[in-house]
């Protein structure tokens, strides 16, 4: 697990893919601080990192994740890692754990926003930590479901479009009816922002992306017998 | 030792591999050898774990692939057919991650990964990118990372596709030495390739394994009949009228008709004797020069394609019977009697300008 970790994680920042997505990240977290706090006067994060949640994480993800196993699948590159003694899971959580890395590196530097309003009037650290813990499980989620999208195809295209439509679908589906909402990742990211944590939350993310890390194993190991 | 039984891989709509079954002894360098899509890559694919046979065992050192995969992976070291390769990392990096992956400790692996690079002659390129550098350095890349980890077995599929002929000759030499410590099982389509480097030949053919035996015995296996090649200046045409003087002819068959007048025929003669000394005795006695003279060595190439063609017609003969048998008989008469007739009109031809000739004679 932690030769593939250490390799992805290498490989984000060899290719331009890594400063993009941070770089991108960036962007968004900055548009919505002017917006959340400087423009509206107001040292509350909450609303920064909800937003950049929710639209930040709809263009990053895919980009992180499209590759993931689609790209293996495309140069033949996975038959060098099927073949090698490694175990599934072991290759599955260490692709996986680079792509988090590579969030919570970005959520590392967000700091910096903290860092800026400490000039006018200093907010409490520990809802902010709060807040970063519940944007890295709402991560942890949308990568689960973005790698699962890269298992099923060898076109990074149509991986990033699949994880694009399963996290914009949920919006509209409470118009459905409400038990719908329980897919919506959002929907477990309202009480991170006012910086606390709620086991419900936690529960809802954790097992979202262990259902999709487990999808995304027995799709791997079902490959020697598709093939 | 590696232990193959029965294997069959399947798609929904065909069979890629049927009922396949050989062993490699170890120590043994094995060629795989078949036309495109004949189930060489699905069997190599299947020893080396990537996919799962349908049908059948495969055993690898005592180790069934389907129950201890995580050991039997340990001991093949495979460069898949295309050569595929992470090609933003550095050919240092790329070796020393395939380490990681086989397993190999820490403390080895750096002092591993260096020696693995010599021995592929990857010193000079070690630290570049292996996005830029040429194919036959790519091929060597795929290569070392078949190697590292010391595995008893390497497989190596279509190791010298794409390479020009010196970078063929040198990753032959490099897999004849392999074969000193390693069991090898190398696939190609090219045939002398593998006369050369392996000790055993399997022929395999849409899925079916057609022939397994030494390149040697293959080759006298399916000799053709004792056919002599000569290179002549025969002004007066004698050569047509050879077979009636030399009885134990039993076809000559004119092949090239080259530039500056000379002919090449080829003489087959019926039994097992050799017409060499015969034909430098009489040819002369004709009024015709020898040019070159010499007898036509089936090769492996021919072997090749002779096994691959009497399979093939086999199966469409098969299928012919299996669905009339009367009708495909009917058209076997047709065909011989076409045969007979065609041999009849060609005597005649023969015949009316031999008397043609005697009239210009006499004339």
């Amino acid at each position: 697990m932690l030769a593939v970790f250490k390799k992805e994680l290498k490989s984000y920042f060899l290719s331009p893919i890594g400063y993009v997505a941070i770089g991108l990240f960036l962007m968004v977290f900055s548009l919505f601080f002017y917006l959340t706090t400087i423009q509206s006067r107001n040292i509350d994060l909450g609303n920064l990192y909800f937003n950049t949640a929710r639209y930040g994480l709809l263009i990053i993800v895919p980009i992180i994740t499209m590759r993931m196993f689609a790209e293996e699948r495309k140069n033949g590159t996975e038959q060098l890692l099927l073949t090698s003694p490694k175990s599934i899971t072991g290759i599955v959580f260490g692709k996986f754990l680079a792509a988090v890395a590579l969030i919570a590196i970005t959520l590392i530097i967000s700091l910096m926003y903290y860092v800026i309003l400490c000039f006018f009037q200093a907010p409490n650290i520990v809802p902010v930590l709060v807040m970063m813990l519940g944007f890295l499980l709402v991560s942890v989620a949308a990568i689960s479901l973005g790698m699962f999208a890269s298992s099923i195809t060898e076109n990074q295209v149509i991986s990033a479009i699949i994880t694009i439509v399963f996290l914009v679908l949920p919006w509209f589906l409470p118009n459905f009816g409400e038990s719908f909402t329980l897919i919506d990742l959002m929907s477990s990211y309202q009480k991170f922002p006012a910086g606390v944590i709620s086991v419900q939350e936690v529960v809802r993310l954790v097992s979202f992306a262990a259902v999709f890390i487990l999808i995304t194993i027995i799709i791997m190991q079902r490959r020697k017998s598709v093939k | 030792m590696i232990e193959i039984k029965n294997v069959t891989k399947k798609y929904p709509n065909i069979t890629a591999v049927d009922h396949i079954s050989f062993e490699v002894k170890d120590g043994e360098v094995v060629g795989f050898l078949g036309p495109n899509g004949a189930g060489k890559s699905t069997t190599m694919n299947m020893i080396t774990g990537f996919i799962e046979p349908t049908e059948g065992q495969i055993i690898v050192n005592g180790f069934d692939i389907s129950k201890k995969p995580k050991k039997v992976k340990k001991q093949i070291g495979y460069m898949p057919e295309g050569t595929p390769l992470y090609t933003e990392l550095t050919v240092k990096e790329f070796v020393s991650y395939m380490a990681e992956l086989k397993g190999v400790e820490s403390k080895q692996r750096k002092e591993m990964v260096k020696r693995v690079i010599g021995e592929v002659g990857l010193e000079n390129v070690q630290n570049k990118i292996i996005r830029n550098l040429s194919r036959g350095y790519k091929q060597r890349v795929s290569m070392a990372g078949a190697l590292i980890g010391d595995p008893d077995v390497i497989i190596l599929d279509e190791p010298t596709v794409g390479l020009d002929p010196k970078q063929i000759t040198e990753i032959r030499n490099l897999i004849k030495e392999l074969g000193k410590k390693h069991t090898v099982i190398l696939s190609s389509h090219i045939l002398s390739e593998v006369s050369q480097i392996c000790e055993r030949v399997v022929i395999i053919n849409s899925g079916n394994i057609v022939a397994i035996d030494t390149p040697e015995n293959l080759e006298n296996k399916t000799k053709e009949k004792n056919t002599i090649l000569v290179t002549v200046e025969d002004p007066k045409e004698n050569m047509k009228r050879l077979q009636e003087t030399v009885t134990e002819i039993s076809e000559v068959k004119l092949i090239k008709d080259n530039e500056d007048g000379t002919k090449q025929y080829a003489i087959s003669s019926s039994g097992q004797v050799d017409l060499r000394k015969k034909l430098f005795e009489i040819l002369p006695k004709q009024e015709i020069v020898i040019f070159e003279l010499k007898k036509s060595e089936s090769t492996l190439e021919d072997a090749f394609i002779k096994l691959i063609d009497t399979t093939s017609s086999e199966v469409v003969k098969d299928k012919e019977v299996s669905k009339d048998k009367k009708v495909s008989k009917d058209k076997e008469a047709e065909k011989a009697k076409k045969k007979e007739n065609k041999a009849k009109e060609k005597e005649e031809k023969a015949k009316a300008k031999k008397e043609n000739k005697k009239k210009g004679g006499d004339k």
